[in-house]
């Protein structure tokens, strides 16, 4: 039995006592799958998982605190449910987890990049290690593994790390440990050039709030202080400093939160990196706090914690 | 709204380098202000009264202050405009003196950055709004932490001002340092004839209870309402039954037992009463020495125990007080000397802790108040005493003077010759520090009367030779080597924090500085008190001190306790976090960050809120820093007051 029917038969079994499971269908086109919320059996059938299967539905789960919901999850989605769970923003028994092993997920800008432009798809295939897709009548292909998210190349936890139902076996993960080379080489880079390189990033906000609305971390919803008056830290002129402001607001606020499934990158409608900055905050928790989001369950994040001296935080000596 | 602006120039320390009538100028233009002025001392009457006049003549609602700091004289000012009839909320201070004049001379850029710090202050100003105080019960219990003299002291003027006092203390008897010693300087009088009686009164106070064998497990609340729990150790002794007739320390056949009260000079029964004046006078057992605790022999004293006080299955015991203040008297423990391996600290045995001299001169000690070589008992003809060992020495992190140690030292060489009239006595000595009254008389007697050799220098090492020890130093004021052949060394071990201080500290959230003193809140002004409202400081807690210092603290700190006692309820402080449950998503971590607990989680409509308690609140801002949507806004110092104060300095 493959791991979609066996995941489909565990969703089914469970459903009659929940009020809802999320996973994922085909969306509007070939090559978008969109969220699918399962609340009676026939819906289950619905249900696909593979590359395409881009969105960490944990978003969901805070704003359905007080219903019993099922969601699918694939590694880096789990994280999210350990950390909301650690933070109090969900109730874990309230939420069924499924799990299933992650071959990575496709990044449909590295799609457009490596295929052209794609906005008239006709059908998409996922054969072995190709994508195969028709667009205008005309067939093109990509091996996958050039059209994965960056993140899935340094992917460590491919399979849920918390579950209460997992399809299929567990798979190996492609690397062991994360070195954020990409933080570092950006590092190396001149100041002036780390300033340029994020102004010409930042002028090219639209304020969409796309990358807050698909941040699984991000529950302020209608209060984010982007958008508020009083406090008022950022203003709504249209200036390269606000949108940047609302950017550091948007990383320091996930400071030892952030579990890196990179929705806010994946729904930025122009493409700014945002995720680097919120790795370089991952590396500095990880190096001062020796602690990563959402992967141990009982693990204290450093915000909800004091030491009188941190460990690897010289507080005297200098 | 309409501020005013008064630009201090206290005398020249702040208009010596800074324009105060430019600043003043200047500050006109910055929005809503509607009348500025440079004044000589906005502190002084005329000042003050020179703004309550502004604030009528102009119609004023809000001043802002540019002198000082804040700490000096923000109550000063908020007095000043609430007697104008303003709320005392609507005022701001600007420090142009520590933050400007002091620290450049460049006129032109101090008067600059005067005017910048006022605009930030006018800039917040203009967001204050009028707060008003809460009122709440004060419990009239004080709790003393540490028995000894400082904290008797303490406990007993707290009690003789007519309030109930619990006393807790580490040991299984009060007494503290001052119980262990023989005599007293300068008066050479002894020390347990003066702190016996005291020991008693606390005792026989009605007022005062006294939880030996005990420590501090937490502390709740705040300054009136504390809720303190208390771990209380195991004696295996029932108290209420035990006499202390001292049968059991008789019969005890584990005499091997660390002697704790004499310094470990000898050894003691693992059932024990420290000493004679041992208040309570109760018996504890040692469970790392008793037969029948560690190997299930022997319980010979629940035999011989005539009330039947015995109990080895005695657990520990966690209660909890209710009191309004707090006052720590946790004292010092000794330098450990095995730090100074040159000097054979804590191998040879003939060199001691001057603390386990004391136990060697005293006539309760362990040989009598004969002095003896630990060793084998033989009498010194030759003592050399090793000052600041553990006390003005940066390479063992101890810069600091122990304070107490020249005097003792000087006594103790008194005090050898009176038991060994044909002994020696050397002094090693960097300087001699004899600041107290009669104190520097003592130490000259200690030279000229007793004829102690005071040699000016360090020690570079002791070895043993034969059956004595060479004491190598020099002598810097004949700038020579000495090497004196001694009988017994004693060092003049420094005082360092009582152990376990930090962790009391962090309870009672009370600043400790780096060697584990406590911080008092002002080092001139405010010696006894904290920054923890309700917590108060005595003794050697607080850093060394003799007894006569440590004694004055403890009913300092007791006046304290008492002044606070005098009102019947207290105001809180208005600056304070509130909620805005519209923005809180019900995450609690405000809740898991508050250190005084003030935060607690209510239903709001099915939804879970956070709300903050007024009166416990602190003010402390964690939670604001913490709450991610800003839910949580501090009064007083709101996120946008802030911005605002940051946007004034970035737009100058």
């Amino acid at each position: 039995m493959n791991v979609l029917s066996q995941l489909k038969e565990q969703i089914a079994a469970t459903l009659p006592n929940l009020d809802l499971v999320i996973g994922w269908e085909r969306g509007f086109d070939p090559l978008h799958h969109t969220p699918l919320f399962m609340r009676r059996p026939e819906d289950v059938e619905r249900l696909v998982i593979d590359a395409l299967c881009v969105h960490n539905l944990a978003v969901y789960l805070p704003g359905l605190k007080n219903k019993k919901v099922g969601v699918a999850v694939k590694g880096c989605d789990s994280r999210a449910v350990n950390q909301l769970a650690r933070e109090g923003l969900i109730k874990r028994e309230n939420v069924v987890v499924f799990g299933f092993p992650c071959d990575g997920a496709a990044d449909l800008t590295k799609v457009r990049r490596q295929l052209g432009d794609i906005s008239g798809v006709q059908s998409a295939a996922l054969e072995g290690d190709l994508l195969r897709v028709v667009v205008d009548g005309k067939e093109r292909e990509t091996p996958l593994k050039d059209v994965l998210a960056d993140k899935c190349l340094r992917c460590r936890y491919p399979n849920a790390l918390t579950h209460d139902h997992f399809a299929g076996e567990p798979r190996e993960a492609r690397v062991q440990t994360d070195d954020y080379k990409d933080v570092v080489d950006f590092e190396a880079l001149p100041l002036e050039a780390r300033f340029a390189h994020w102004q010409q990033e930042m002028q090219r906000c639209i304020r969409c709030y796309a990358c807050r609305n698909a941040c699984p971390m991000c529950v302020c919803r209608d209060h984010c202080v982007a958008q508020s008056r009083d406090p008022h830290w950022v203003t709504q002129e249209d200036e390269t400093r606000e949108k940047w402001m609302f950017q550091i607001i948007h990383a320091m606020h996930l400071a030892g939160r952030c579990v890196e499934c990179g929705e806010c990158q994946r729904a930025c409608p122009v493409d700014i990196p945002i995720l680097a900055l919120k790795r370089k905050l991952n590396k500095e928790i990880r190096e001062l706090f020796d602690f990563e989001a959402g992967v141990d369950p009982q693990a204290v994040p450093p915000l909800l914690s004091f030491q009188v001296e941190e460990k690897n935080i010289n507080e005297r000596g200098w | 709204m309409k501020i005013g602006v008064f630009i201090c120039h206290c005398g020249s320390n702040i208009a010596g380098t800074v324009d105060t009538a430019q600043v003043a100028r200047t500050a006109l233009e910055f929005p809503d202000v509607a009348f500025a002025t440079d004044t000589m001392y906005a502190c002084s009457e005329p000042g003050q009264e020179a703004i309550v006049q502004a604030i009528k003549d102009h119609g004023l609602d809000g001043v802002v202050v540019s002198s000082c700091t804040p700490l000096m004289h923000e109550p000063t000012f908020r007095r000043t405009v609430e007697r104008a009839g303003l709320n005392r909320f609507m005022f701001e201070m600007a420090n142009i003196r520590e933050h400007v004049s002091w620290i450049g001379k460049d006129t032109e850029a101090n008067t600059r950055k005067a005017a910048e710090l006022t605009r930030m202050a006018v800039e917040k100003l203009r967001r204050n709004m009028p707060l008003f105080a809460k009122q709440f019960e004060v419990n009239k219990r004080v709790l003393v932490v540490g028995g000894g003299v400082a904290g008797i002291q303490a406990a007993l003027d707290c009690a003789d001002g007519g309030r109930e006092v619990v006393l807790v203390e580490r040991e299984s008897t009060i007494g503290g340092k001052m119980a262990k010693l023989d005599k007293t300087f300068p008066t050479v009088d002894c020390s347990s004839c003066v702190l016996g009686p005291k020991m008693v009164d606390v005792a026989q106070h009605p007022k005062i209870t006294v939880h030996a064998l005990s420590e501090i497990e937490d502390v709740k609340g705040f300054v009136g309402n504390f809720e303190i729990a208390i771990r209380r150790k195991a004696a295996y002794v029932d108290w209420a039954k035990c006499t202390g007739c001292g049968l059991c320390m008789e019969k005890c056949p584990s005499r091997k037992s660390l002697d704790r009260f004499n310094e470990g000079v000898g050894t003691t029964t693992a059932i024990n009463i420290p000493f004679p004046q041992a208040i309570p006078k109760k018996a504890v057992i040692d469970p790392a020495f008793c037969l029948k605790l560690t190997k299930d022999k022997c319980g010979v004293c629940a035999k011989i125990c005539p009330t039947q006080a015995i109990d080895f299955k005695q657990q520990e015991a966690l209660f909890t007080e209710q009191v309004g203040a707090v006052i720590a008297a946790t004292g010092y423990d000794l330098f450990d000397i095995s730090k100074y391996g040159e000097y054979g600290a804590g191998k040879l045995p003939d060199v001691i802790t001057g603390l386990q001299y004391e136990r060697l001169l005293s006539a309760s000690g362990p040989t009598g108040g004969h002095v003896q070589r630990p060793s084998d008992g033989r009498e010194p003809k030759t003592v050399v005493f090793v000052q600041c060992v553990g006390s003005r020495d940066k390479s063992v992190d101890r810069p600091y003077c122990s304070g107490f140690c020249c005097m003792y030292t000087a006594k103790q060489v008194i005090l050898t010759r009176d038991h060994i009239p044909d002994s020696t006595s050397y002094v090693f000595y960097m300087d001699i520090r004899a600041p107290g009254k009669m104190y520097d008389e003592f130490t000259r007697r200690a030279m000229e009367e007793y004829g102690a050799r005071y040699v000016r220098g360090r020690v570079a090492m002791i070895y043993p030779k034969g059956d004595k020890y060479v004491v190598r130093g020099a002598d810097t004021l004949m700038g020579t080597q000495v090497e004196v052949e001694a009988d017994l060394v004693v060092l003049a071990a420094g005082a360092e924090a009582s152990q376990g201080a930090g962790k009391l500290a962090e309870k009672l959230r009370i600043s400790y500085d780096k060697y584990g003193f406590f911080l008092e809140s002002h080092p001139k002004l405010r010696p006894v008190e904290t920054n923890t409202a309700g917590v108060y400081l005595a003794g050697s807690c607080q850093g060394p001190k003799d007894i006569p210092a440590s004694v004055a603290q403890g009913s300092a700190a007791a006046a304290k306790v008492l002044a606070l006692f005098s009102k019947d309820k207290l105001e809180n402080d208005p600056m304070i976090a509130a909620v805005d449950i519209r923005r809180c998503v019900g995450c609690g971590k405000c809740i898991q960050v508050c250190p005084f607990k003030a935060i607690k989680e209510v239903d709001f409509r099915g939804e879970p809120k956070a709300e903050v308690i007024e009166t416990v609140c602190q003010g402390c801002g964690l939670c604001t820093a913490t709450c991610p949507q800003g839910a949580i806004q501090l009064a007083h110092f709101t996120d946008n007051q802030i911005l605002a104060e940051v946007n004034a300095l970035c737009l100058a």
